[in-house]
């Protein structure tokens, strides 16, 4: 469990961090979303205890993370940009981490050499990109850290590739309870990534929520009456956002599938569609209705 | 056992929710039989095992699993919930094209009509002509 409570952190003028407060269950992969900018990679190195918060706490499973070798030696951050020592080999850095990770797997290390198909003799600094961040994720699943953050983890990697990272992070997350933390700015990634998410936006956290309850309880509707839509129609429902396109009326209603379908039908719709919003949509409105506009936000 | 659209509008944990209530309406899994574990269907499709675990929670509140501790989880026999199920979705079905019929200008009368072939149908197994 990881707990960040009234964190701020500036670099001289600039207030970095403001207040945030969040918490990341133990086994739950947790997705920060946010421009460039926005605090993303100062809140990740704080919580790997790379940077000293000025204000609040960030604690790992109760203990302060920071200057904290024991609860350190259980974490493995990976940044954004990746640092190898020059001029070194995948086997030799292996040789560095295991003495570094008391829980480094050999046999996992070992067996990994399936998955990556690059052999552990090639001095890393030769290999593309690509090929480097393997390397990265490589060495990290075999040091079987419980708590794992991930700044950008899968830039730069291929479909396939993609896919074989996340799943070996699904079984780790199934088999070991590991909890991890990702950041991104594509909301595409963190949808099927993560089951829960929280958006930074000048370093302040603005909204906070669990995947699947954001996605449930909201809908869009898509209705069209014999002329106006009846004054009641609007009543007894919770309507974010309307707007006419042509005779057909679009809006966002917040509320339980059944008893949204069974008031509109009271209307003698002449067309009725109801679907579920995709997790930009979601943020587009909720966040309208705190005055962001999604663009400055995300890209 | 199951495929998953991960490009669709709906949630993966709803996605999973009706896949398996709709295989156990369907009989394709039986009662008591053990549904695959969180951690192999994690692996299998590539989902995050907690979105996994919440739809299997769902599923035992509503009835259609139960789970024996240390062993996992199981189908319910539960006929009655099932019989309930089928019948919901059938007057869905029956709504929607009845109300398609009367957009289209049909009328009631019509309607009954089919009803009635329908009915003929199934007690005397004759052919349902077009008339």
């Amino acid at each position: 469990m990881i707990q960040i409570n009234h964190v701020s952190k500036r670099f001289g003028e600039l207030e970095a961090i403001k207040d945030v407060t969040f918490s990341v269950p133990k086994g739950s992969i947790y997705g920060l979303l946010g421009s460039n900018g926005a605090g993303k990679t100062t809140l990740m190195k704080m919580i790997a205890g790379i940077y000293k918060q000025n204000k609040g706490t960030i604690t790992i499973d109760g203990e302060p993370i920071f200057e904290n070798i024991k609860q350190k030696e259980r974490i493995i951050f990976l940044p954004d940009a990746l640092y190898f020592f020059p001029h070194t080999t995948i086997r030799q850095m292996a040789d560095f981490y295991r003495h570094i990770y008391p829980k480094w797997n050999e046999e996992r290390f070992y067996k990994m050499q399936e998955l990556f198909p690059i052999n552990m003799n090639q001095k890393i600094h030769r290999m593309s990109k690509g090929m480097q961040r393997q390397v990265a994720f490589w060495l990290t699943f075999s040091a079987m850290p419980d708590v794992l953050i991930l700044d950008e983890p899968l830039d730069g990697l291929d479909a396939v590739m993609r896919q074989k990272v996340k799943n070996i992070l699904f079984q780790d997350v199934a088999e070991r309870e590991m909890t991890v933390v990702i950041s991104s700015h594509n909301l595409f990634e963190v949808e099927d990534l993560c089951d829960r998410i929280g958006i930074l936006h000048h370093g302040s956290l603005i909204i906070e929520k669990e995947i699947d309850n954001l996605k449930t309880n909201i809908h869009k509707v898509q209705v069209a009456f014999h002329g106006q839509a009846p004054s009641s129609f609007f009543q007894q429902m919770d309507v974010i956002y309307k707007e006419y396109r042509g005779s057909v009326l679009l809006c966002i209603v917040r509320g339980k599938e059944e008893e949204i379908i069974a008031h509109i039908q009271k209307h003698d719709p002449i067309l009725f569609d109801l679907l579920p919003l995709t997790l930009e949509e979601i943020f587009i409105y909720e966040m309208g209705g705190k005055g962001y506009a999604i663009e400055n936000i995300l890209i | 056992m199951f495929d998953l659209d991960l490009r669709s509008r709906k949630p993966i944990y709803e996605q999973l929710i009706e896949k398996t209530k709709e295989m156990i309406i369907h009989d394709v899994l039986k009662p008591d039989e053990q549904l695959p574990s969180v951690r192999l269907l994690a692996k299998q499709l590539t989902i995050n095992p907690n979105t996994i675990q919440k739809a299997y929670r769902e599923l035992e509140r509503e009835g259609y699993i139960y789970s024996i501790p240390g062993k996992g989880s199981f189908v319910a026999n539960k006929k009655e919930a099932i019989y309930d199920e089928k019948v919901k979705q059938l007057e869905e079905n029956i709504l929607k094209l009845c109300q398609e019929a009367f957009y289209i200008g049909l009328k009631k009368e019509q309607i009954f009509s089919i009803v009635e072939r329908a009915e003929r149908a199934i007690r005397g197994g004759e052919e349902i002509d077009s008339n």
